[in-house]
């Protein structure tokens, strides 16, 4: 059997309608059932990479989801495999109803009436919020707005998780919360993200992405213990926090002095 | 923020909620129908009518409290258009109310407005507090309204309180920063505010849109509708039906 990566992207260049250059030849590739963290400056490019992996966005070079070639005849495909996760919520549901936000998903790949209701049932399940189906989004908690809008996406059954900045505005339990939600997950996934701590405790691998090209790319603990390479491209530990090797930390995440 | 919308009883349950919303739809606009193409002088067929409403109030279990309240709505409506026009019409008649004459021309003018909106009011209070709006909608789609309309008015319910909370937030910055509404010069500020919220709701649009992509949307309507026509709904619909229809050929 051929192999095929989750993810292969070969010198994507986007320009922005307005001329600005986003995205200056990204090579990268992720391998099915890899935790990956994509971090970077602001402006670097991230988000609009993501745009790239479901077609939303059209760039020059070659961009493959589990060996197919993202262009239109694929896209109805690739759209179920990669749940792609919002950085806001309320963009993500925008349904009258939780039940029609979880269902948006399955309704649209034509899957049957039952099959749909269970479907729904399934993945709210999995993100641990049952019972709020006929609640319109807006009386949820942001917590758990954030968590529908990942079942939003796992309705569908993808085989590649992609969220942007997933613990942006969660309060520490909340986090926490969302953690455990995600370290279980086997599929595939690629955290965009700000929070270093986050990254370290969910990915095993890091990219540093900046000024639209992959600037580094390697094992977590290697790239976020060197300050020297972090602050080349302006990021850090926030303060107090070192990156500890998985053997030694206390539960596999950063330790404080 | 908490918000109470137009559905707010829509949750309780009775005969009238449980029905399947495509009855209530064309069973209240029928009513609607025959209520305003009656002549103002069946005075017995508009007793009909509100009878009739008054029964499906009280099987519908609502607060009439609230009822009420919702059809005070239609008040300044009257008001606007009716409630001077037996002071200034001619003809049909003049009552004199000590000082003031009125026309009988007017009168008969004002009864027609008053007691149609009020029928009308009342009939779509009660068919929106007893749908769940998202199952209203669905019952639309059904019954073939235009997927483009319906799906405006699902965004509008879901993001009037974003838009809403949006807009507290603007005024609480502004006020923070010393606007106090007392000159004429900072009316400016108003404006801006509302051209914030039209770039802020446009850009929301296109981030709303590529969520909808994202899950696989191709412009397709495919409504997941879990009601069903039954005994109840075609009881409903004979009752609302023949009732005005015998009121108003009988009268």
């Amino acid at each position: 059997m051929h192999h095929r990566p989750a993810v292969e992207i070969k010198d994507l260049y986007y320009v922005y309608p307005d001329g600005t250059p986003a995205l200056r030849g990204v090579n990268l590739t992720i391998e099915e059932g890899e935790s990956v963290g994509i971090v970077g400056p602001n402006g670097a490019g991230k988000s609009t990479l993501l745009l790239h992996l479901n077609g939303i966005l059209t760039g020059r070079g070659e961009v493959k989801i589990f060996g197919l070639p993202v262009e239109k005849k694929n896209l109805r495909e690739i759209r179920r495999r990669v749940g792609l996760v919002f950085q806001d919520p309320d963009d993500q549901l925008f349904s009258p109803t939780v039940f029609d936000d979880v269902a948006f998903g399955p309704i649209n790949m034509g899957l049957s009436q039952e099959e749909v209701a269970s479907a729904v049932s399934r993945a709210l399940e999995e993100v641990g919020v049952t019972g709020q189906e006929k609640r319109s989004a807006h009386h949820l908690s942001y917590g758990q707005k954030k968590r529908v809008s990942i079942a939003t996406v796992l309705s569908m059954n993808p085989d590649l998780l992609v969220l942007d900045e997933p613990s942006s505005n969660l309060d520490p339990r909340a986090r926490r919360e969302f953690s455990e939600l995600l370290q279980p997950m086997k599929i595939t996934k690629i955290l965009v993200t700000h929070d270093l701590p986050f990254v370290f405790e969910n990915c095993d691998r890091v990219v540093i992405l900046s000024g639209g090209k992959v600037a580094a790319d390697g094992e977590a603990f290697s790239i976020l213990s060197d300050e020297d390479l972090l602050s080349g491209y302006g990021l850090e530990l926030p303060y107090g926090f070192y990156a500890a090797p998985r053997e030694t930390a206390k539960e596999s995440g950063m330790e404080n002095p | 923020m908490k918000h109470a919308f137009l559905d707010e009883y829509s949750h309780l349950e009775s005969p009238v909620h449980q029905l399947d919303p495509r009855a209530k739809l064309v069973g209240f606009a029928l009513l609607i129908i025959v209520c305003v193409t009656t002549p103002p002088n069946l005075c017995a067929a508009f007793a009909a009518y509100l009878g009739l409403e008054a029964a499906i109030l009280l099987m519908s279990r609502l607060p009439w409290k609230h009822v009420l309240k919702r059809m005070l709505v239609v008040l300044p409506f009257i008001l606007v258009v009716a409630a001077f026009l037996p002071f200034f019409s001619k003809g049909g008649g003049s009552y004199n109310l000590g000082p003031v004459t009125v026309s009988g021309h007017g009168l008969i003018v004002l009864w027609n407005v008053a007691v149609k909106s009020t029928v009308s009011v009342l009939a779509v209070i009660l068919l929106s507090s007893t749908t769940p709006f998202p199952e209203l909608l669905r019952g639309m789609e059904k019954l073939k309204v235009p997927h483009l309309l319906t799906t405006l008015l699902s965004f509008t319910y879901r993001y009037i309180f974003v838009l809403m909370d949006e807009m507290q937030r603007m005024r609480r910055a502004r006020d923070s920063r010393g606007w106090s509404g007392r000159w004429l010069w900072q009316a400016k500020v108003i404006g801006h505010m509302i051209a914030a919220l039209f770039l802020r709701s446009y850009e929301r649009g296109e981030r709303v849109y590529a969520a909808m992509l994202a899950r696989g949307y191709d412009g397709g309507a495919r409504v997941l509708y879990l009601h069903q026509f039954g005994v109840m709904e075609a009881g409903f619909l004979a009752l609302i039906t023949l009732v005005p229809l015998a009121a108003r050929l009988m009268v």
